[in-house]
């Protein structure tokens, strides 16, 4: 049993780790870099260890150091969270080297799904459907032209390592294809020391639907349903829902058996993410999985009631899962925003700054998950997210005007973050209707700013 | 920290202009029946809430007018009242226009057959004469058929040895009815003489308003004379005067207070404490030591 647990993360998420942490009786030891000494997630735990600089590579992201003061507290056990070195496989593989319990999967698993092309290869060799493309690595032009005509365009070029939106590029013909190609592969050699390419065909009209994975170290594999993960803004998740209401349960069935075949092929056994691409026929293909909690996990806990950080820990320790698949219901909708510190009239610039002032919604059904509060400063070092607003409701409107009361009432001074933007979006038809793509957020972005601004 | 939340809520209310989501309400007209303006702060207030408060505006203290029968209930003792001529009506003996319909229309309104109720009754169980006047009714104005129940109501406490207590509202002597109605004057005046000799009580209370023929007569030949507070009491009117003597008169000409200020009214009371000092007086003049 795990006694004592090092949060290798800061933020939100690692203020919400050592909630659950404390809900466990788990000690905590949190890690902060010399930026971050009156961040939140410091505060909170019960100690506190300083690894470095306030460069993520100095602190975060330093392997040797985040063991070392983990070893030092003596924990026996390290939370990834997600970012940073969630997905790392060498950290893993360093972590129970060291006699540590990795709160994640296996670093096998990790690495197999962390690269975009095995893990296609595998879930092709599985049986579940992935998104027309090639099948492993693309060499060259040459071989990438061929593939693209036999899909059609418009194609995506991936890197294979890439991810968080870093390393894709969206091709609509031939020559753009033969002119992105070349710089990519150098892109993704600079960035991810591996210059391995591969070829997606691109679904302009699409939702991203993800299926939530709780599975334990004895072959249980569960599924938490779906989220809507639609409204991206250049790839990166802005408000998530769950369930999708559009999916009827025949077709929510069938996407979440296709989740769990996902998963059991890998041998999963922890918190993980199988995310789909879905046509406009509700046609659901593998696009990649996430071996990680996410940041969208709270919609998930408010609609099943199920706490997933709880259930990682425990299944990490090599607890056998006390759930069972016929008593996860979904109760009601969630929506969850991401606040962020950015200006939504400056191109969504990030606005590091102090924090003069802060009023956060309440009341029945409103979930903030946070690691601001008032006089703290926001560094420029790291991510600008500060804050999730989630609401819940009993039907997907309920939800929503919740949201809008919630918004209303979510007052940050002194940085400007995207509250406005997501009132904005809360009041768009379209994403009332609810049968928005993932290409809406960029088009209602553009909308916004070609327009007289509203507020 | 203020300022942030209005900023807000302007930024509120420009959004929901834009996407025409402001929400348009009607104001509801409600019945007058449910609300009451006070005449001396202008404020609504709910009827229940006057009610409780005997007809004293909660907000100013303003002394509303009362109705006979809820004017009786507020100073006798319950279940005492003997009502005598209940069912008299005036007449119109020179057919003034439109005057029979008038009674009719007040007599249907106010619930009362005339300006006056009269009767006996019990003040914390000492037995009382008692005229109550009603203000709903054409302005508590004195017609023949008023004079006629007050001299009645006289001549009853006179002949059975009861004080007399006589409640005055009323605009003065009633137009319609012409000489007939200033004839009241004397009569009542005269039946208030013999009271006088024959060593009774009279307590005269005057409200909101006591003017004309009724102040010039009986309302102020009280033995003692008590007044509700801010009540209107005076013979002519004042902007009448204000012409006839090309003066400005002061804020608080005719009022109880000025009165009592002037030595026509012994004391100004309270309409919560109407009952309690009518009781003490009726206790003093019974001999007993209070």
């Amino acid at each position: 049993m795990i006694k004592k647990c090092l949060i290798a993360n800061r933020g939100e998420i690692a203020v919400r780790i050592i909630r659950s942490c404390k809900d466990l009786n788990i000690a905590t030891v949190a890690i902060y870099s010399t930026a971050d000494k009156d961040a939140l997630h410091v505060q909170l735990a019960d100690e506190s260890v300083c690894v470095g600089g306030p460069q993520s590579k100095d602190s975060y992201l330093h392997m040797h150091n985040i063991i070392e003061a983990a070893i030092l507290t003596g924990c026996d056990a390290i939370h990834p969270g997600f970012g940073f070195l969630s997905e790392n496989p060498m950290f893993a593989s360093l972590v129970s080297q060291c006699g540590l319990i990795f709160i994640g999967p296996s670093s096998d698993v990790i690495e197999l799904m962390g690269n975009k092309i095995n893990a296609r290869k595998r879930m092709i060799e599985a049986g579940v459907q992935v998104i027309p493309g090639s099948i492993g690595a693309v060499k060259d032009e040459v071989e990438a032209v061929s593939i693209a005509n036999t899909i059609g365009y418009p194609v995506m070029i991936k890197a294979a390592a890439g991810g968080g939106g870093r390393g894709i590029r969206m091709v609509n013909s031939q020559e753009e294809l033969m002119k992105v190609f070349s710089p990519l592969k150098q892109e993704a050699k600079n960035n991810f020391s591996d210059d391995t390419v591969y070829i997606e065909k691109l679904f302009t009209k699409a939702k991203h639907i993800e299926v939530q994975i709780l599975a334990d170290k004895h072959g249980t594999v569960l599924h938490l349903y779906e989220r809507d993960c639609s409204f991206q803004r250049r790839h990166q998740k802005v408000i998530e829902e769950a369930p999708c209401h559009l999916l009827s349960s025949e077709q929510r069935e069938k996407i979440c058996a296709e989740a769990i075949k996902v998963a059991k092929a890998v041998s999963y056994d922890s918190v993980g993410t199988v995310e789909f691409l879905m046509d406009e026929r509700f046609e659901a293909y593998f696009m990649e999985m996430n071996t990680r909690i996410q940041v969208e996990h709270p919609i998930t806990e408010m609609v099943t009631g199920v706490d997933l950080i709880r259930h990682q820990i425990r299944s990490a320790e090599g607890c056998k899962l006390t759930l069972k698949q016929e008593d996860i219901v979904i109760k009601g909708h969630a929506i969850e925003c991401r606040i962020n510190a950015e200006d939504m009239r400056r191109g969504f610039a990030p606005t590091p700054g102090t924090i003069t002032f802060i009023h956060t919604p309440g009341g029945k059904d409103v979930r903030i998950d946070s690691a601001i509060y008032q006089g703290y400063t926001i560094s420029p070092y790291y991510d600008s997210m500060i804050a999730k607003l989630i609401t819940f409701g009993d039907s997907r409107l309920q939800a929503i005007k919740r949201m809008r009361g919630a918004l209303e009432e979510f007052i940050i001074d002194g940085v400007a973050s995207n509250v406005e933007f997501h009132y904005l979006t809360m009041h768009h038809a379209q994403f009332i209707d609810g049968r928005y793509t993932t290409d809406f957020a960029g088009k209602w972005i553009q909308e916004l700013s070609e327009r007289e601004p509203i507020i | 920290m203020n300022q942030l939340f209005k900023k807000r809520k302007e930024q509120i209310s420009i959004v929901q202009q834009f996407f025409n989501r402001v929400v348009k309400t009607e104001v509801k007209v409600v019945e007058a029946s449910q609300i009451v303006i006070c005449d001396g702060c202008k404020q609504a207030i709910a009827p229940e809430s006057i009610k409780a408060n005997q007809g004293v505006c909660i907000h100013c203290g303003y002394h509303m007018r009362m109705g006979a029968y809820d004017r009786l209930s507020l100073l006798l003792d319950e279940g005492t009242f003997r009502e005598i001529d209940k069912k008299r009506t005036s007449f119109h003996v020179n057919d003034f226009s439109g005057y029979k319909k008038k009674l009719y229309q007040y007599q249907q309104a106010a619930n009362v057959n005339e300006a006056v109720v009269c009767g006996s009754g019990q003040i914390s169980g000492m037995k009382v004469a008692i005229a109550v006047m009603d203000s709903y009714f054409m302005m508590g104005s004195m017609g023949s058929v008023v004079g006629d129940k007050i001299t009645k109501t006289i001549e009853m406490a006179t002949q059975k040895k009861f004080p007399l207590l006589i409640v005055s509202s009323s605009g003065g002597a009633r137009m319609q009815e012409g000489i007939l109605s200033l004839m009241q004057m004397a009569k009542t005046s005269a039946a208030l003489a013999r009271l006088d000799e024959a060593g009774g009580l009279y307590i005269s209370i005057l409200t909101h308003p006591t003017t004309g023929g009724v102040s010039a007569s009986y309302a102020m030949l009280g033995d003692i004379i008590l007044a509700e507070p801010k009540a209107t009491i005076g013979f002519a009117g004042r902007r009448v005067i204000e012409k006839t003597i090309n003066e400005k008169l002061p804020d608080h000409f005719q009022t109880s207070e000025f009165l009592k200020e002037k030595g026509f009214v012994d004391q100004v009371v309270t309409r919560h404490q109407l009952k309690d000092t009518c009781a003490k007086l009726l206790q003093l003049h019974q001999g007993v030591n209070l």
